[in-house]
């Protein structure tokens, strides 16, 4: 069988990063093409990628390309993804698809009726790691799931013009953990209390958003969790999970660069975590591609879907009317609209 | 420097510890214990007086400080029959479950001028205390976030649960304090979610043994406490603060550091078992610092105020589980009533 044809729309950061994925670790996958309005041919070219285009509908227009992998700027996702799924092509769509419920829900309907596959990348799903604890966690190592505490800090604070458009930070990073409690539970979350704060960056305030959260939440299943975000570490990127049980607790650390310890005379020294999600979560990007084009080629449901999306996103709206109102907030209760008004 | 004359009343599990702990202290001696259900031989054996009667000891013009380690329910009566007498009294907390009964008790500890320390202990533990030094020093900054984790191994009897005043007010009283201790700060406002999951006989009893606390700090920072009854594996006791330049952690400590390799996997010790073990340090360096406040005649580490503070916190996160709010904290009286 030869290897599965696939175009790239999108090649800033995210959209680099998964070409290169592609070329160097998908074996089952060659990329046919790159569209970008700021296309560098000749960097397509060294990568023997033989398509690059400014025109995203060169792409969808090649019968050979079976599948592509969406990474433009959020705000066009959506546009794409139902332009791709009239084409004919399976999706790969990065977060967010979009931060309104019913454009998800379009995004959904426009791929079910072209009866292609939809993949979100949620690429925690594919960390070794958190992939180890789910599974523990599903076959009941710990026994019965009382508690979840995901521990989710950057680095650096981002740019004010990223935060600006960002849609605030329940929609741009804490999704993340909405999702990653969902997958690690097997639950849904039922009802969140949320606070925001700005003590990183006054400018983010500013700018309408927070820098600093913490998240209660109660799942179906009746445990409590606990997720807390911090826009600046300065010690690097931290990304921590811990499951507990009745028969006991789960911990994922965080992964370091080097496992060297210094002891020395003012302290016994480690690395720091890596500085950020590309290095940390460098497999599972490797991985949700891998799976994508797997299920691709064999027809099978793909791993992580737009109705995932869809409930981080439900998740993130309930968070968002929490902080503002001040009060716990049940996701049914959470309105349509609460992603639509900026951050 | 003098030696502080002491007496122990209540003679239970904590009495007996803190009894033992100031025996060979080098600034204190214990001259009598006070229990209903003493064995006198325990204690006359090794020169303490036992006595079935508190008045003992109240009475006695020798004792300087008294330790109040009897029931709760008798804390707040002892220590204003204590500080009526002139004695500085270290109390374990809680004073009482009713924080105007606790105010009440204050009044007569301020107006007698003696000296009170409640028995928050963790304040006292050479990890915890390295944390709150790393705040006080700024190596992280501007605290952002405090987390605590404070699981128990096993849950108590149902009807110790009944009279217990609910966990928070029980157990995670002693976070509260530790948030506050830790941050520097006061807690604003209150949410607490509470579930049942490990003992259903505890929800038959009124209250919760699984809970989260999310509590917002009057500098601005944020808490959140996460309590279980049950931690199959040991007592589990971790913090971390986080701040603007980094963040501490502390984590559990294990009876001994060994790392056993074979083919069924890599393993651990499993964390000290419960407070007694965790915590033995701190015990006798709480005691330390009241009898060294009363020799040095300064204000005892942990106040009147620092016991009433966590209590009103603990009532207004029972009032946020029930009515499923954000509930603010009562303000607690000025701190002038304090004691010197």
């Amino acid at each position: 069988m030869k290897p599965t044809a696939v175009g790239v729309v999108g090649v800033g950061r995210i959209g680099t990063m998964h070409t290169l994925n592609l070329v160097r670790h998908v074996p089952e996958a060659r990329v046919k093409a790159v569209a970008s309005p700021r296309i560098d041919p000749a960097w397509a070219d060294e990568l023997g990628i033989p398509v690059a285009t400014t025109e995203a509908d060169v792409l969808l227009r090649d019968p050979e390309i079976e599948a592509v992998v969406i990474a433009t700027p959020s705000g066009r996702h959506v546009e794409m993804i139902r332009r791709a799924a009239r084409a004919g092509k399976h999706i790969f769509c990065e977060k967010p698809v979009a931060f309104e419920e019913e454009r998800i829900e379009d995004a959904i309907a426009a791929a079910k009726a072209a009866g292609v596959q939809l993949q979100v990348g949620f690429n925690r799903r594919f960390d070794p790691s958190i992939c180890r604890l789910a599974e523990a966690v599903h076959a009941g190592e710990v026994g019965d799931l009382h508690g979840l505490r995901v521990i989710n800090r950057d680095p650096k604070a981002p740019p004010i013009d990223f935060v600006r458009r960002s849609g605030g930070m329940f929609f741009d990073f804490t999704i993340h953990d909405f999702d990653v409690v969902r997958f690690i539970s097997g639950s849904e979350i039922e009802e969140l209390y949320a606070v925001g704060a700005v003590l990183v960056d006054p400018e983010i305030g500013a700018a309408g958003d927070i820098d600093t959260a913490v998240i209660t939440a109660r799942l179906t299943n009746g445990a409590l969790c606990v997720i807390d975000n911090s826009r600046q570490t300065n010690y690097g990127y931290d990304q921590r999970f811990e499951a507990f049980g009745s028969k006991g607790n789960l911990v994922v650390d965080n992964t370091q660069p080097t496992t060297m310890e210094s002891y020395l005379k003012n302290g016994v020294f480690t690395d720091k975590p890596f500085p950020g999600f590309v290095e940390r979560y460098q497999d599972a990007f490797i991985r949700e591609l891998e799976s994508f084009i797997t299920c691709v080629r064999d027809g099978s449901p793909v791993k992580v879907t737009a109705e995932d999306a869809l409930a981080a996103v439900k998740a993130a709206a309930a968070a968002k009317i929490s902080a503002l109102e001040n009060r716990p907030v049940r996701l049914s209760d959470a309105p349509m609209t609460a992603g639509r008004t900026g951050p | 420097m003098r030696k502080i004359t002491t007496a122990v009343v209540g003679a239970g599990r904590i009495g007996t510890i803190h009894a033992n702990n100031l025996i060979g202290m080098p600034g204190a001696r214990v001259k009598t214990v006070a229990d209903p259900y003493i064995v006198p031989e325990d204690w006359s054996s090794r020169g303490i007086v036992p006595t079935l009667d508190p008045a003992d000891v109240m009475e006695d013009p020798e004792i300087d400080a008294v330790l109040i380690c009897s029931p709760t329910p008798t804390h707040a009566e002892f220590t204003e029959q204590a500080a009526r007498a002139g004695k500085h009294v270290f109390c374990e907390k809680p004073i009482a479950l009713d924080p105007d009964r606790v105010r009440t008790t204050l009044e007569v500890v301020a107006h007698a001028g003696v000296k009170l320390q409640v028995g928050f202990n963790r304040r006292f533990d050479p990890t915890f205390s390295r944390l709150r030094q790393a705040v006080v020093d700024g190596e992280i900054g501007d605290v952002h976030l405090v987390k605590i984790v404070a699981r128990d191994p096993a849950p108590p009897p149902p009807e110790y649960v009944r009279d217990s005043g609910g966990m928070f007010l029980d157990m995670t009283i002693h976070d509260f304090d530790m948030v506050r201790f830790l941050s520097g700060s006061e807690v604003e406002e209150v949410q607490a979610f509470g579930a049942v999951l490990v003992d259903p006989t505890i929800g038959e009893a009124g209250d919760v043994d699984t809970a989260v606390v999310t509590l917002k700090l009057t500098n601005g920072a944020l808490a959140v406490i996460e309590n279980s009854r049950q931690a199959v594996f040991g007592y589990d006791q971790r913090i971390e603060v986080f701040g603007s330049r980094g963040g501490i952690e502390a984590f559990n400590e294990s009876p001994c550091q060994v790392r056993l390799r074979t083919e069924a996997g890599i393993r651990g010790s499993n964390p000290l078992y419960f407070f007694l073990e965790r915590y033995q340090r701190s015990f006798v360096a709480e005691l330390e610092a009241f009898i060294n406040s009363i020799q040095e005649d300064t204000q005892p580490p942990v106040t009147g105020q620092d016991g009433l503070i966590p209590l009103l916190i603990g009532v207004a996160a029972t009032r946020s589980m029930r009515e499923n709010r954000p509930v603010r904290v009562d303000s607690p009286p000025p701190p002038s009533t304090e004691a010197p």
